[in-house]
């Protein structure tokens, strides 16, 4: 301990369960947290949580990331954990949308965990908010963190999951979500995925699909208004995205683009050899494609870029 | 007074020095004493050159023998002053002085045989400078002595020659030539012929090489990166007179070079194991700078597997020389500057497990494992590391499949000759593309349709200012192997692909 500790962070404070601004959601659940320590603001607006595995794969990532930020771009708050993998990756897209999100932590406020997501941690305190039921001082303990996951179903309207495996964390939350009355949602991933397999059980038992945003959009009555702003937008987004589904114009560029998957990454020279060409040629084409945003490339292993 | 000198020398560092041997027979008691800061071989040479002097013929004078070794306070090590000690000493007995502008080098055997000494090519390139007429050496030592100087060099295979030499004039000349032990073709390098498949990995060496790059080749175990790296000094173009002379007196100073050879006209090879410490990369020992792995890598290639698992001290120590060229080297009683000019070429798992991108295998890595692992590579060193390209597994059946020959290593370094040739066309004396700095790059014509893809490339994928002149560095190099001397956009678009990722 330093001497001088530093004066609590602005916005840092508590909500009883009796106080006004308590969220109304999370006191239906059946055992609602009697406090709950918040570091920045807890927002009102209808919220979202997306959750899932730790270990994600890029593909689990950039789904997360995806929906996140078009859910926040239309104004919806999305709820997650502040774990590696799914949820940092659901905190980073909805923070690039615009509206605050929440972070709902298992340990106390003054301990981050993953330490790696302090700075994450801050930024989301900025625009929204940083919770806990535990007290400060509160190291990672195993035990808190299903306790943890039922604040984050608590929250929301319903849970998005995006890649858990059978027996993980992700689905105990999807199980207390069901058990708390609220909706879950699964992003399917390949049947290759062991991943996966937890998310197309919840979908076997009668969970919903999502693809895109409109998808959870459509679910909830609450979020109508933000259905409307999505019908708005979705004419402007309809053509951009036939584009990037059809690949370029470049007939060149077209011939290296179909070679591509949106999942298994391609080596440079399996597309040279599938295409006859010398791999300087090869290489100079697929960086058209990674500046003009068709693919994502990783230094010898390409994937087509995802719907935008 | 009865008083001989000898002139011979040593190295310090990778330089000659000289050393005068002088060795004077007094009155009293018999015995034999070496001054001078001698290490301890030195110390033992005074039972070396007393056996072998009494086995070639002469005898041992029965008197107070004393030897100086001058400049006193250079420390000295090894046994090449033994030849020019035996001379001393039985010249001094028979009251003879030695000719001032002539050399002795060797070791001695009990039975007066001369052997091969390290050090020979800088000793002797010192000599010749100071004006040394003639230079007995060992004969195993004669091939690479004649490298240095024009002056007459005579092999010595025993002390026995010399006892007829000065008592009759006999000629030394007509002993027999020795045949060099080995030939000086190398046997490590890797043919490219012989690697199936991998266009991408091998664009990068042959890249790598007519730019002088540092590459990193990412892959799981069992990709094949070592024999890429083996294939690289294969298409380096051959070592120039003076980087040969170079190349041969570090061979020479640290004992490496075989018996019997002239100049080494391949570039080095070296690839230390990842247990290596800091000194032994960089060079050491305790009275006088020894060249280390980064050394004797010098103009050819420093091959280091599994760069992640290198101890950190010695990682940084590669910054110095990635940056200069060469190395500072202090120690307790001396410092010196090393050499240190060489391709890097860094091999790594893509993650702690190695098994990140492997369709066939699932990663076991969290993401802060593969943060820490790749941090481990600091800034710096990455920075200098132009080229990175991912080698992918190979399929079995693919080693087995009777294949299209691939090129071979021969018809690729014609290709990196000609653009080495560009290079010292437009920088006769500068560096290498691979050496740019940032000013110098700005300089290079850059086409408009190159700097618009460049700017949207920063813009899109996020270079940093030192990612965008390390694309530039490679774009010029695949200009000058397109032999075109504008950066066109196709050059900036491959360039993009050998970046680092993520």
């Amino acid at each position: 301990m330093s001497p001088h500790p530093d004066p609590p962070p602005k916005g840092e404070g508590t909500i009883a369960l009796g106080d006004p601004d308590y969220p109304a959601r999370l006191k239906q659940i059946h055992d609602p947290p009697l406090r709950l320590y918040v570091n920045g603001r807890l927002p009102a607006e209808p919220m979202i949580a997306i959750v899932g595995s730790r270990r994600a794969t890029p593909y689990g990532q950039r789904a997360a990331h995806r929906l996140a930020r078009d859910l926040s771009e239309l104004g919806v708050v999305v709820v997650s954990g502040l774990a590696r993998g799914i949820d940092a990756a659901a905190h980073r897209g909805a923070l690039e949308g615009g509206s605050p999100t929440v972070a709902v932590m298992a340990t106390g406020l003054d301990r981050i965990y993953p330490p790696e997501n302090a700075e994450l941690a801050q930024a989301i305190a900025q625009s929204g908010a940083v919770i806990t039921e535990a007290e400060p001082g509160t190291p990672p303990l195993p035990g808190r963190f299903p306790v943890r996951n039922r604040i984050i179903s608590g929250l929301s309207l319903g849970v998005i999951v995006v890649e858990a495996a059978q027996r993980s964390g992700a689905l105990i939350t999807a199980r207390m979500a069901a058990e708390q009355g609220r909706d879950v949602l699964c992003v399917p991933g390949s049947i290759e995925n062991p991943l996966a397999t937890g998310v197309h059980q919840l979908i076997k038992d009668g969970a919903k699909l999502v693809q895109t945003v409109e998808d959870v959009l459509d679910e909830f009555a609450e979020l109508s208004r933000a259905r409307a702003r999505a019908q708005a937008r979705v004419h402007a987004r309809t053509r951009a995205r036939t584009r990037a589904d059809s690949g370029p114009q470049d007939p060149q560029l077209l011939a290296v683009w179909e070679l591509l998957d949106w999942v298994e990454p391609r080596h440079h020279d399996d597309l040279a050899a599938m295409l006859n060409l010398d791999i300087k040629e090869v290489n100079r084409r697929l960086t058209l494609l990674e500046i003009s945003g068709y693919i994502i490339g990783d230094c010898g292993a390409v994937t087509r870029a995802p719907r935008d | 007074m009865v008083l001989a000198r000898a002139l011979s020398g040593t190295v310090f560092g990778l330089d000659g020095v000289r050393v005068e041997v002088e060795a004077d027979i007094a009155d009293g008691l018999p015995g034999f004493h070496i001054v001078g800061l001698g290490d301890r071989a030195l110390q033992e040479a005074r039972e070396r050159v007393k056996i072998a002097i009494n086995n070639s013929g002469f005898e041992f004078p029965g008197r107070k023998v004393t030897i100086n070794l001058a400049p006193a306070q250079l420390p000295k090590e090894g046994s090449g002053f033994d030849l020019a000690m035996a001379a001393a000493i039985v010249n001094a007995a028979q009251d003879r002085g030695l000719p001032p502008d002539v050399a002795w080098l060797g070791e001695l055997a009990l039975d007066g045989a001369v052997r091969p000494i390290r050090g020979t090519l800088p000793i002797i390139s010192h000599l010749d400078r100071l004006g040394i007429k003639r230079f007995y050496v060992p004969a195993a030592n004669v091939a690479e002595a004649k490298i240095a100087t024009v002056a007459p060099v005579i092999g010595v295979t025993h002390f026995r020659q010399l006892k007829a030499h000065w008592e009759y004039g006999a000629s030394l000349d007509d002993s027999p030539p020795i045949e060099p032990a080995t030939s000086a073709a190398p046997t490590h390098h890797v043919d490219l012929a012989e690697i199936f498949g991998q266009p991408h990995a091998k664009r990068a060496l042959e890249v790598a090489a007519a730019g002088a790059h540092h590459l990193l080749l990412v892959g799981p175990p069992g990709a094949g990166k070592t024999l890429l790296a083996r294939a690289l000094p294969g298409i380096l173009p051959p070592l120039s007179q003076r980087e040969a002379v170079e190349v041969t007196s570090i061979a020479s100073c640290v004992g490496m070079l075989p018996a019997g050879a002239g100049l080494l006209e391949v570039a080095p090879f070296r690839a230390p194991h990842h247990t290596i410490s800091a000194a032994a990369l960089v060079g050491g020992g305790l009275a006088a700078p020894r060249a280390g792995e980064i050394t004797r890598a010098h103009r050819g290639v420093l091959f280091m597997d599994e760069i992640t698992e290198f101890r950190r001290d010695a990682l940084e120590s590669l910054r110095q020389p990635l940056e200069e060229g060469r190395l500072a080297v202090a120690r307790t009683r001396g410092h010196a500057v090393l050499p240190g000019r060489f391709i890097l070429v860094a091999a790594a798992n893509p993650c702690p497990c190695g098994f990140a991108g492997d369709p066939r295998r699932t990663c076991e890595c969290t993401p802060l494992d593969r943060q820490r692992y790749r941090a481990r590579l600091s800034g710096p060193i990455r920075d200098r590391i132009d080229l990175q390209v991912l080698v992918p597994r190979q399929p079995a059946g693919q080693l087995l499949r009777s294949t299209p020959v691939a090129e071979s290593s021969a018809v690729v370094r014609e290709r990196v000759l000609r653009a080495r040739d560009r290079q010292r066309e437009r920088r006769p004396q500068g560096p290498l593309n691979g050496a740019l700095t940032g000013p110098q790059l700005r300089r290079e014509p850059l086409a408009a349709a190159g700097q618009t893809l460049l700017e949207a490339a920063a813009e899109r994928l996020q270079l940093s200012g030192r990612a965008i002149h390390r694309v530039l560095r490679v774009a010029r190099t695949i200009a000058d192997m397109d032999e075109s001397s504008q950066i066109g956009e196709a050059h900036v678009a491959e360039a993009l692909q050998y970046r680092e990722s993520g």
